[in-house]
């Protein structure tokens, strides 16, 4: 046999890596061209006044100062954080309480893994718009159901006191998608751990907070991340709930479903005030950046990866 | 020559215009109009974006007049008015001033909402009030007479909003004699917006309280359906639009119901018939092709005959005075107040300001915070006024 001509590592390395970079030309050209390019263009928007039909004006920091100075504006961030700071640890708590009954060996088993996710599944315009019945005041199946129980039967999306929970509840009935992860991992979880466990005589609480909890600590991280930054940008419920006719800004009452993207989204096609609609978008983008830094960073002290 | 007439009517509207776009293609050689129904406002918008059209001529609201025409979007159209010797003396005051920027006409009405008080007869009859009331005293006792509670509520209702809380402060402003802009500049706090408001919180929300009156309102259907609360005989009074008698007509066809003026303040009797304008308006934006050619199909489309088919195929009211008493429109019931009400020298409208969406949504919060007792009106207005300072 001929010898094979010699093919040294570098230059094999250097060939590699020239395919690796045709395959993903197309996708580079087309983030640089649909995504990064637009994403740079609306930074320099932020600085400018800017209506979508005249040239921008340089402002400098204006759209940023006033933003500061405008009380929708806070009122947004106050909205947006209650449904991130109650929202979403609910929907965690939620979801393993609703993985661990669906991890129970029990006849029909798959049939209710499938009736959870259901609601993943559900577009959230035809959710939302069938919550609104659920949340009528008077014929809703909710105030009836409360009725029946005695409690109070509160004005659900017209009480402002009630507005913001109404949309976590909203939210809360997608966590079929977060659940099946949670479910995903705890069929992960080694079973001769719980045997030595109950050798060592830990009862079924201490089976689950020394055992389950800390290998379910990184998906758990990664869930908190994602709905941390879903529940920043959450939209659609609250704009199909407060949505009027002819393009006008609406908060819903009392202005409590004016969430953040919702008042960056008025500002933008309502109000043609693209360069603060900009400034906006660069403010979550930082905030939603600081906060998962600021996330990872604690999950030093909370989660536990396998091999530690 | 072909131009693209996109339009935000749909259904029955779109339908009466796709045959009002034939017979101007069967009319002349020169222009073919092509219609598409988009309503999408964002679209429209967008389309107008570029240095190329997507269509030569479009409608929106006379609201989006002063933001538009500030902005360099649709295109003036004196110098055509003044090239053919348009006719404007014909056109509502009202509808038409609103169309008006900078003393330029940017756009022209044709369809033109306006509202009125309409009430149940038979909850009328049944309570011995034999006419509807014509001054805001004349109200106030209406209003506690209809009214009715029982243990578990209000059962029925004097007057409220359409299907909540909330009421047109807007006109209930105007018709105490306020206003709601005064030489361009935002004029929130007018003693005349705050009487309005004010009629309503103490005659109203303050006597029937904001929790009982929400869950009444809330109670029921949606605005378009027959469960909505006047359709069902459980609310006495509304104020609304042209449109409830097609409404009626198809969501409640045994409501025995008539309509008024919106009552006047005791002892003034020069504002009665007061209302306010909300016209539809066409455009055509800066970036056509074919900006002559759409000029001649929005005189074809405002014309009297054309005017006359459309408003009536939406049972809009149309927005030139000769045709406030035409007979066309007799079949259509109690709709004589709404036209008589167009032609009413108390008939007003919004000025379209460039700053009216920002105010519009100002107000909005105030408005909200007045129903729900946050903040007396004065105060929820003041607060406005300040905002509106930076407006720029």
């Amino acid at each position: 046999m001929a010898d094979h001509p010699r093919v040294t590592a570098p230059s094999r390395r250097r060939r590699v890596r020239l395919a690796g970079f045709g395959f993903s030309t197309p996708w580079i050209i087309g983030f640089l061209l649909f995504m990064a390019g637009p994403i740079f263009v609306s930074l320099y928007y932020s600085f400018t006044e800017f209506n979508l039909f005249q040239p921008p004006k340089w402002v400098g920091l204006e759209n940023y100062a006033a933003l500061f100075g405008d009380p929708k504006f806070l009122r947004s961030i106050v909205n947006t954080a209650v449904f991130a700071i109650i929202g979403v640890p609910l929907g965690l708590v939620l979801a393993l309480l609703v993985a661990l009954s669906l991890n129970f060996p029990v006849r029909g088993q798959p049939l209710y893994r499938a009736i959870v996710y259901l609601p993943a599944i559900v577009p959230v315009v035809t959710a939302t718009y069938l919550w609104r019945w659920v949340f009528n005041a008077q014929y809703g199946y909710l105030n009836v159901l409360l009725g029946h129980l005695g409690l109070p039967q509160p004005n659900w999306l017209v009480d402002p006191f009630w507005t913001r929970p109404s949309v976590i509840i909203i939210t809360l009935w997608g966590i079929g998608g977060t659940a099946v992860i949670y479910l995903a991992a705890l069929q992960q979880v080694p079973q001769q751990l719980y045997e030595a466990a109950a050798v060592d005589g830990a009862n079924a609480w201490h089976r689950f907070r020394y055992v389950t909890w800390p290998t379910l600590t990184p998906v758990t991280l990664f869930q908190l991340i994602m709905g941390m930054i879903a529940a920043l940008q959450i939209f659609a419920p609250t704009f199909l709930l407060t949505q009027d006719r002819n393009n006008a800004a609406s908060g819903g009452p009392g202005d409590t479903l004016l969430s953040y993207t919702m008042y960056l989204f008025q500002n933008a096609f309502v109000f043609l005030r693209m360069g603060q609609a900009a400034a906006m978008a660069w403010i979550l983008f930082l905030v939603i950046g600081a906060l998962t830094v600021l996330i990872l960073l604690s999950s030093r002290r909370w989660v536990h990866y396998g091999s530690e | 020559m072909t131009i693209r007439f996109s339009y935000l009517w749909t259904g029955a509207a779109a339908k009466a215009l796709e045959g009002i776009i034939a017979s101007f293609n069967a009319s002349q050689s020169d222009i073919v109009v092509k219609g598409v129904s988009d309503p999408d406002q964002q679209a429209q918008l967008a389309a107008m974006t570029g240095s190329k059209g997507a269509f030569d001529i479009s409608d929106n609201f006379a609201t989006v007049t002063g933001s538009w025409a500030s902005k360099g979007v649709v295109k003036s159209l004196d110098e055509y008015i003044q090239r053919d010797k348009f006719d404007l003396a014909d056109f509502v005051p009202a509808a038409l001033n609103a169309c008006r920027y900078n003393n330029q006409v940017y756009q022209l009405p044709i369809a033109v909402n306006d509202s009125a008080m309409l009430y149940n007869k038979t909850l009328f009859e049944k309570a011995g009030i034999e006419k509807p009331p014509s001054t805001t005293g004349e109200w106030a006792s209406a209003i506690a007479e209809l009214t009715r509670s029982s243990s578990k509520g209000i059962t029925q209702l004097g007057f409220c909003g359409t299907s909540s809380a909330a009421v047109d402060y807007r006109l209930l402003g105007v018709a105490h004699g306020g206003e709601w802009y005064h030489n361009n500049n935002p004029t929130p706090t007018d003693p005349g917006n705050i009487a309005g408001a004010s009629f309503y919180v103490d005659n109203v929300i303050k006597k029937y309280g904001i929790k009982q009156i929400d869950r009444f309102a809330s109670g029921f259907g949606d605005y378009q359906s027959p469960q909505a609360p006047f359709y069902q005989g459980k609310l006495a009074m509304v104020i609304d639009g042209e449109w409830q008698p097609a409404f009626i007509q198809q969501f409640a066809p045994n409501l025995d119901w008539g309509v008024a003026p919106v009552p006047y303040p005791d002892g003034r009797p020069e504002l009665a018939n007061t209302t306010m304008l909300a016209p539809g308006t066409l455009f055509i934006p800066s970036n056509t092709q074919h900006p002559d050619e759409a000029w001649e199909f929005m005189k074809y489309l405002v014309s009297k005959d054309t005017m006359r088919t459309f408003s009536k195929a939406l049972s809009n009211l149309p927005s030139r005075r000769s045709l406030l008493k035409d007979k066309a429109y007799s079949t259509i019931k109690n709709f004589d107040v709404f036209l008589n009400l167009m032609a009413s020298k108390n008939a007003k409208s919004m000025p379209s300001e460039p700053t009216l969406a920002q105010y519009t949504s100002d107000l909005a919060t105030a408005d909200d915070q007045i129903t729900r007792l946050a903040k007396t009106p004065a105060a929820a207005y003041a607060e406005v006024a300040k905002l509106a300072k930076s407006y720029g």
